[in-house]
Parts: C-alpha cells; structure tokens; sequence
C-alpha cells in the first residue's frame, strides 16, 4: 500500500453536520468519540472546519432551507472527500420523506457513499459505515473506479 | 574555522532536520498520553506524521496567493530559529525569529477574509504578547549566569542552569502552554479534537497549508523543549528528561483546566512569568552580595 | 578649508530657498528650487561625511545677525500669544525674552570660540537631516498640491509652507554645528516657530488651538534652554558645548545638564511632554513626517547624546534613561487602542524617541551605539510609514485603520511600500531590530540597580510594539475584494522619487546593517567609549551576543523562495471563507441570514477599550511623568 494511501486511511477527519435531524443520530455519532468506543484511536478526530475534513457525516433529512448550506459544505472540502449519511432520515428521509419541506434523502443534494441505516443508529453501525468509507477511500486513493 | 572533518559539527545539522520529526513524535506522545488520562486507547504515536502526509495529498485550497508563500514562512522561520539554538546562537536573535514564525502565522490569517480566522489571528497576537516578553525575560536571567546571550555559553558553565534559575524554569511552564495551544490558554485555535472558533486562527488552511503549518508547530515545539533542556547542560539525558518532565506537567494542566480567557492568559502568564524571574534574578544578585 | 562653504551651504541655503520659495509664487518655481536645495543639502552632507570633523569661527557679524533674529524671534512668540489670549505662551516667551535680553545687554553676553563645532554626531544628523529631510521636502510638492484641491483651497498658501518647511532644514543643520549654548537655543527656537506656523497652517480651530499647545511647551524647553545659558555663565564659568562636556560632573553642571535634558523632553515630546506631538498630527502628512517624526524631534536625541559622555555614570544619566523608559512603555500600551493612522504613528515615534533617550542615559558605549543606530533607522523608516499614510489618507478619504482594508487592489505599490516600512519597524533583519536588540544587551549589561525597572518597561513596550504594529499590518493584508485583480496605481513623480528612495534606503541600509555600524555609528562614538562591537561580512557581535546579520538576510530570501516555489508547484484554488456554509456564491464578501438577507464580512479592529481607557492611562501617564521628571532632577541634588 502506497503510503499517501496508508496514511488517507489512517486519518480520516470527519466533519459531522445535522440537518435538521433529531439529534438522536448526533448523539450517537459523538458517543462514538466517548471513551468506550474511542474512535481516535483510528485518527478520526472531529473537526468543524470543511477545508480540513475528509469525511462529512450527514444526519437528518435534506430540507429546502438546508440543501444551500449543505452542498455549501460538501463544496468547501477538498478531495479526496467521502459522505456517510448516518440515520434514516438522511438515507431516504424516513417518515418525513413527504413532508413539503423535505427533499428526501441527503442523496438528493449531494453524493453519498455510505448508508448507515438505523433510528437511531448505533455507534457500532457508525463504526462499521466509517470502516467502509475508509475501504472505499482505498479503491479511490489507489484509481479504482467504485460505484 | 568550520572543521569539517571533526562529527560534532555535525550534530546541529542532523538535529535541525529532525526537529519536525522529533516535535511530531512528542505530538504523538501528547494525544497518547492524553488519551490515557482520559480513560481511552489513543491513537498511535507515529499519527501526526500520517495526518501530515494525508493533508499534503489533499486537493489544494488557498484562501489567497499570499497563504501558501507564509505559512511556509512559518515553518520556514521556525527552522530558522532552531538552526539558530542548535549551533548555539544568539537566544534573544532566536526569541525574534520565533515572534517572526509566529507572525508569519497571524498575517496568513488575516489575509483571509474569514471572521474566524481573523479573530483567531487577533487572540495568537494577544497571545504572542504574553508570551514573548517572559521567554526574553528568562533569556535575560540566563544571561546574569553565563555573561552572554550565546546558547553556546550555556555549556561552559560549571553548574547546571536548574539549580541557578530554577524558577525560571517554572515560567516556562505558562509559555509551553501557550505555545503548545494547550488549554487553559489554547485560546486561538486550540489542538486536535478541540474547537474554538471553529478552527481559530487554522480556519482558512487546508490541505498543504496546514501541513505545512503543522510542521512549523512541531518544529517550535521541539526548539522550546531543547531550550527547556538546556537546564541541564551538564549531561544529556538529564536534559532530556527535563524537557520530557515539562512536557508532561503540561499535559497534566491542559487536561485538568478547561479554557480561559484572554485576559487572564495575559495576566496569569505575565505575573507568574514576570514574578519567577524576577524573583529569581533577586537571588541571584543577593547571593552575590551575601557572599561578597 | 572649504568647510565653511559647506556649512553656508546646509545652513544658509535652505533659508534662502525658502524665502525664494515664499516670494516666488510659483509652481514651476518651487519645485526646481526644492530640487535644487535637495540636491545641494544631500552632495554637503555627504562632503562633510567625507571631510571629517572640524572647527569653524564664524565672522563676528553672525553673532550679531544671532541675536537680533533671536530677539524679533521671541518678540513674535510673545505677539501670538498675545494674539491668542494664550497665557501659557505669553508668559513663556516673556520667560525667554527678558532673561535673554539682560543676559546680552545687561550682562555682556558670552562669547565662545570656535563658535562651529562639527562633530562626528554632526555629521551624522546632518546626513539624517539632509537625505530624509529633503526627500521629505518633495514629496510636500505632490502632497500639497492634492491637499490644497481637497479642501478647495484657492489662493495656494504653499509659498509659506515651503518657506517654514526649507527653514527647518537650515535651522536644524545650525543647531548641529553650534558650539555655543546660546546659538543652539536660537536655531532651537527656530524650529519651534516653525513646528508653530506649520501644525497651524490649515488655519482650522483646531490646527490653532493645537499650534499653541505646541508653541507653549516647546517654549517650556526653551525656558530649560534660557536656565542653563545662565547656570553656565554664571556657575560654569562657559556655554561652549566642547568645553561642558569636558566638565566633571560636579553638581552644578549636573543641574545645567538637568535643564537641558528636560529640553529635550521637550522637544522629543516624552511623557509628560507628550500632547503637542499628538496634537500636531493634524498638520498636513509632510510636516509631520519631517518635525515630527524624522528630523526635527532628533534635535532632543542629539542634545543628549552630545551631553551624555558628560554625565556618564551619574545619577542623573540613569533618571533621564527611566524618563525613556517610561515614555517607551506607555505609548506602546496606549497605541493599541488607537484608531487614526497618524495617530499610532505619532505614540510609535514617542516611544522609540523614549528608547533611544533610554540607551542614551544608560550610557554605556554598547547603548550609545544602540541610540545611535536607532536614531539612523527610525528617522528612515518612520519618515517613508508617514508619507505612506499621506498617500493612503488621501486616496481613500478615511483616516482610521480598520477601513484601511482592501487596499491591495486599490493603491498596490504605496500599500507594499507601507507594508514593508512597517516590517522595517519591527522586524529582524532590519536595522530598527538590530538597535532594539543591542539595547536589550546593552541594559541588561549597564551598571545600575535599576536596570531591572527599565528591562520590563522596555519588555512590556516591545510586547505591545508588536501587537500593535502587526494588527494594523493584518488590516492592510486583508484581501481585496474579490474579483479585482491588482489595481493600476497613479503616482505623480514626487510621490514615487521620495517613497521608492526611502524604501530603498531603509532596505539596504537594513541589508548593509555592518557597514551602516562601521562607518557611521562606531566612529560617532565619543572618546572614551570602547566597546567590543565588532561588525564584519557575517555578523555583528558585541562581547554578550551576535546578531547574525547576513545569515538572516539570506535566510529570509531563502525562505521566501522557496515559499513561492512551493506555492507555484501545489498550486490551489482560491476559495471563499469558512462561514458555516452561508457563502453566497456570486457575492464573496458577503453571506447569508436570517430571512436570507445578505450581511457583508466585517471584523472589527482589535482594540482594548473594554480592559483600559487610553484618555485615563494618558491622564495618569502624564502625572507619573512629571514624577518621573522630577525624580531625575532630584538625583541632582542629592
């Protein structure tokens, strides 16, 4: 392995942005970061700063209001970049999917690359969808084509 | 003049391209640590290197022609003031080049229109204000001892500098912190994991800016810890061991105190720094009369 | 042998110029007459570089010119006064004229021989008071021209301002080379009347009111003046600089030493001495670059430093240092809250005034050498930052640095002029950097108790020089807008002749920083003070430290270089600021709020109102500097 590609997967920094969710999928989100499950460990750290993120971890429908801010955000972190919608709001938009206001999923707005189901979905799950993006960020960082 | 063929002219070479690297190893060490007082695994200690190495291979985005070209100034200056400590050098020219590195900084900051970013560099300002005159204080005070602003001095003399100016010593404690972005004073941008300001004065880097400015900030931080080690010039290991004990009374403080303000960084650093020095420089000129 | 032409030269000519100027109303006129002065003060001072140090006796005929100008001098102060209904001034130049009326007539005056000393100190400010002054001088010639269309100004009032403006130059150049205490105190007083007339020339109630704050203390130092001519005619036994500085330091010379350093606190606008400084920021940019800034204020510096190997080692050395001190301190502290341009210019050079008076009184050869440098670099690089802000003022219409933002686009060569000017202030490897650094090492080493009091004010002022200094460079290196590639700039030949001059001078004599000390700063030192200060190719190093000078230079090119090289190779994408994600995309400058209205990015200035109020730190720094002032005359006495 590369070692440009070796340290992408050693330390992909997440960016973690609600979109209107209700926050039950946030709290599970930083749980994560919390002692017991530690995702440090892993050299994901938190950041708040789009330029800086690799990861954007998405929760909660894509609305009107929000799609601006989102794309916003998506367009502001550099590549190579990944999206995880956490939650089921942010899969399909859940049981708001009709609601006037609501677009759907977040992959109405922007790419995603990994769907982490669940209301709320739990760390592990979470865990276990940023495993997956980091696989995924290989196969990019190393030129192969992913759907 | 320079005898090429002795290999302790050699040593500042080699220790001036490893600064980064030993800084980034103490960063590493840093978050461990950390990570272990609070209960938790951490992550490995080589990890700053890979976030270095990930954020040059970033897609590039500047906030302005001008940011790339200073904050490599920043690192570049950060260098420059260790080349200047490591071949033994002027400490008051070494003090200036770091508040160079430092504004190097400030003004790649400002020159984004961010209001974060322009906040932060305001509070790195404030924050270099604190700082600086008590590290040109404590240089100062070594000078009482030795006769000269020369690093090199340092190891002429007979007695190790810790038991002459021990509480000099002590105010390095508050410029670390600062200087490490450390809480209680991390009020410009604080270190992984933490957010102020959203990045603070870091806001506007991305990709191979921030590299670069990580770099310059490991490259400061291994300069203040070799100084700290000065103390005990006598023998190595001594010396590094008290860089090393420093180091972790920092770590110690940053995770016992949460982040203040900026008024009371100024005022802390200012009366704890000016106060041990000073206090400091009295015994020593008293000794001096007493013994006379 | 040919001296005394050169001393026609730098001290007549200007004067004659000026009159010419005044009685020629003519544009055309004025500005070969300035060049022409320009270049005849400049080709002088460098002869006189050459020539060496000498002594001159003068026809008997000048005393005589001396006095009567002198008189008819205080006679005009007294009919401003008067004029003005300002007791301060009439009382104040009634001080003066009737002392020195008795004193010539009653008294029988005092003759001195050689009545013209120059010096190595001479030479030296003449150089600074030529190149600087006259670079000075012609930028006024754009300046005026665009301030007169400004304030629609039809009858032009510049034949004055250039009169008063040339003046000063002869004036200062007769000051340098006296050898007499009274002549000095006349070409002294000249250069009040002339501060006078030019902070006033707007003729605004203001600009009035603030002229005659200046006039009254200036002539509160000139009283100081009229104290010691008498103290050295009657106590002394001389009033010949050559011969007071070659008295012991006994009391009495110690007393008339006092009065003339509280002259030059005067005239230096120290603490508590310092409103009218502030005050005559109101004058048009020219005057303040040149009195105020780089020429006339080193008229305090230099009486001291002629006086210092006099008093070296006294108690009154080490009051008149914590005097400087002191002043250095609190108007770094106080220009951090400072919003006018000219304004933080005006604490900056106060308070580096305050420091070369600090290493002056500490007197050691190292701080003399420091003083020195000081001296060279300040009136380089505070002169070009004044003309600068001349240029900016106008162009932009607005005096305060937090809407001194954007400036990139709109005025790029005078904006990097300025931002390098102000890099020289404070920055290694510049000379302004080097004397700050070589009075650090020289209080550190001087042999006084209270060195420790002077290393924290100098500490303190240093740590607030840098804030405040790099605030003001972070509104300036604000981006343009957006969208707006680097603007085309007009500057009228004036402008680019004395900003490029200047800039240049302050960089290679920055670079050249060794040859500057070698040439001009180690031989100015007096008799008797050997120090180990040795500048070659590579570093300048003193017997406590080096200050690697080359070493640097080459490493700030190199860093730069490389900076560029690598920004050229990563390359990037300028992209528009982090605000959470409401960037509008046509408008950069501006995002999104509540109701989707569309707010503009602004960041305020960094200022400290809310932790100390600048009018009650200068009211209470004007108090704790007549304590200070009255410490030091009392190490006279005891």
């Amino acid at each position: 392995m590369k070692t440009m590609t070796k340290a992408r997967l050693k330390s992909p920094w997440v960016m973690h942005f609600d979109c209107g969710s209700c926050n039950g999928c946030d709290i599970e989100i930083l749980a994560a970061l919390t002692p017991k499950f530690d995702v440090e460990r892993f050299g994901i750290v938190n950041i708040g700063d789009p330029k800086q993120a690799d990861v954007l971890v998405v929760t909660g429908p894509a609305n009107k209001r929000n799609q601006r801010v989102l794309k916003n955000l998506y367009d502001q972190m550099p590549q190579p970049k990944a999206v995880i919608a956490v939650g089921e709001c942010a899969c399909s938009g859940a049981i708001f999917h009709n609601c006037p206001n609501t677009l759907g999923g977040v992959d109405k707005v922007i790419p995603v690359d990994v769907y982490v189901p669940g209301c709320a979905a739990r760390p592990e799950s979470i865990i276990d969808g940023v495993v997956l993006v980091l696989q995924k960020l290989q196969k990019v960082s190393e030129g192969e084509k992913v759907d | 003049m320079v005898d090429f063929a002795n290999l302790y002219t050699y040593i500042p070479v080699v220790l001036v391209i490893l600064a980064p690297i030993i800084g980034g190893i103490m960063m590493g060490i840093d978050r461990k640590l950390t990570a272990r007082m609070q209960s938790r695994m951490g992550p490995p200690i080589v990890q700053p290197f890979y976030d270095a190495i990930k954020l040059w291979g970033k897609e590039p985005f500047i906030a302005s022609q001008l940011q790339p070209i200073l904050a490599f100034g920043y690192f570049g200056f950060s260098i420059a003031a260790f080349t200047l400590l490591a071949f033994g050098q002027d400490m008051l020219l070494m003090i200036f080049t770091m508040a160079i590195a430092d504004l190097c900084l400030i003004f790649a900051a400002f020159n984004s229109k961010s209001p974060y970013s322009n906040i932060g560099a305001r509070r790195e300002l404030i924050a270099m204000m604190s700082y600086e005159p008590v590290m040109l204080l404590a240089a100062i005070s070594v000078f009482f001892v030795t006769g000269s602003f020369m690093v090199g001095s340092i190891y002429e003399i007979s007695q190790p500098l810790l038991t002459i100016l021990p509480l000099t010593f002590l105010a390095l404690i508050p410029v670390l912190i600062i200087d490490m972005k450390k809480s209680p004073f991390d009020v410009s941008g604080s270190g992984h994991a933490h957010q102020e300001l959203v990045r603070g004065i870091y806001t506007e880097f991305s990709g191979y800016t921030l590299a670069l400015v990580e770099l310059g900030h490991w490259t400061k931080i291994t300069l203040l810890l070799a100084f700290a080690s000065l103390f005990w010039s006598q023998n190595l290991i001594v010396g590094v061991v008290l860089a090393f004990a420093l180091f972790f009374v920092v770590l110690v403080i940053d995770n016992s105190y949460p982040r203040l303000d900026w008024k009371t960084m100024i005022k802390t650093t200012w009366t704890v720094g000016f106060l041990l020095i000073i206090a400091n420089i009295v015994g020593l000129i008293a000794r001096v009369v007493i013994l006379s | 042998m040919y001296g005394d032409t050169l001393i026609a030269l730098t001290v007549g000519f200007p004067s004659l110029a000026g009159i010419l100027c005044y009685a020629l109303n003519n544009r055309v006129a004025r500005r070969l007459i300035v060049a022409l002065t320009a270049v005849v003060l400049i080709g002088s001072s460098i002869l006189l570089y050459q020539g060496g140090g000498f002594e001159y006796e003068p026809a008997p005929v000048f005393d005589y010119v001396v006095l009567i100008l002198d008189l008819a001098l205080l006679v005009y102060f007294l009919y401003a006064g008067l004029k003005y209904s300002n007791w301060l001034v009439i009382g104040l130049a009634a001080l003066q004229l009737f002392p020195v009326a008795y004193f010539e007539f009653g008294l029988g005056g005092m003759s001195v021989e050689p009545m013209i000393v120059v010096n190595e100190l001479s030479i030296m400010m003449s150089l600074i008071i030529s190149i600087v002054g006259s670079l000075i001088v012609v930028y006024a010639l754009s300046y005026m021209d665009e301030h007169e269309h400004h304030l629609h100004i039809e009858k032009s009032k510049q034949p004055r301002f250039f009169f008063f403006m040339l003046l000063l130059l002869g004036a200062m150049h007769g000051l340098v080379f006296s050898n007499s205490l009274y002549w000095v105190y006349f070409f002294w007083e000249v250069t009040t009347l002339c501060s006078y007339e030019l902070i006033r020339h707007d003729n605004t109630e203001i600009a009035v009111k603030n002229s005659l704050t200046a006039l009254w203390m200036n002539l509160l130092g000139g009283v100081g003046f009229v104290a010691a001519i008498y103290i050295g005619f009657l106590f002394v036994g001389t009033i010949s600089l050559e011969e007071l500085t070659k008295r012991s330091a006994a009391p009495i010379s110690l007393l008339l030493f006092a009065t003339l350093a509280f002259a030059a606190f005067t005239k230096s606008a120290q603490f508590p001495f310092n409103k009218w400084l502030q005050g005559a920021m109101v004058a048009p940019t020219p005057v303040s670059a040149l009195l105020h800034s780089s020429t006339m204020v080193n008229a305090g510096i230099f009486l001291i430093l002629r006086f210092a190997p006099a008093f070296r080692g006294t108690p009154l050395s080490y009051g008149a240092a914590l005097v400087g001190a002191f002043t250095f301190m609190i108007t770094a502290v106080l220009a951090i809250n400072e919003r006018v341009s000219k304004g933080i210019l005006a604490y900056s050079t106060i308070g580096n005034l305050g420091l070369m008076i600090l290493c002056a009184g500490i007197n050691t050869p190292l701080s003399y050498a420091a003083a020195l440098t000081l001296l060279v670099f300040h009136s380089v690089s505070k002169g070009l930052l004044f003309l600068c802000a001349g240029v900016i003022e106008n162009r932009v219409h607005t005096r305060f640095v937090e809407e001194w933002e954007g400036l990139l686009a709109k005025l790029p060569r005078t904006t990097i002029v300025m931002i390098v000017g102000m890099l020289s202030m404070f920055l290694p490897p510049f000379g302004m950097l080097l004397g700050k650094w070589m009075a650090i090492d020289a209080i550190s080493a001087a042999p006084t108790m209270g060195l420790l009091i002077m290393l924290m004010l100098v500490l303190i002022g240093s740590a607030a020089t840098t804030l405040y200094y790099a605030k003001w460079l972070g509104h300036m290196l604000v981006l343009p807008q957006s969208g707006k590639k680097l603007g085309n700039e007009e500057l009228p030949l004036p402008y680019s002749i004395s900003l490029f001059s200047l800039l240049s001078l302050s960089v290679v004599l920055g670079v050249a920083a060794s040859s500057v000390l070698g040439a001009v700063v180690l031989p100015t030192l007096p008799m008797g003070y050997i120090s180990y200060i040795s500048p070659n190719l590579f570093t300048i190093e003193t017997s406590y430290g080096s200050f690697l000078l080359y070493p640097f230079w080459v490493g700030v090119v190199a860093i730069f270089f490389v900076g560029v090289l690598i920004a050229l190779r990563k390359g990037g994408i300028v992209k528009a600021p982090y605000v959470s994600g409401e960037n509008i995309v046509d408008s950069p400058d501006a995002f999104m709020t509540t109701a989707d209205t569309q707010v503009p990015m602004q960041v305020s200035g960094l200022f400290m109102d809310n932790e100390f109020s600048a009018s009650r730190v200068l009211n209470y720094g004007v108090v704790a500097g007549v304590l200070v002032v009255m410490i030091m005359f009392l190490t006279v006495v005891l």
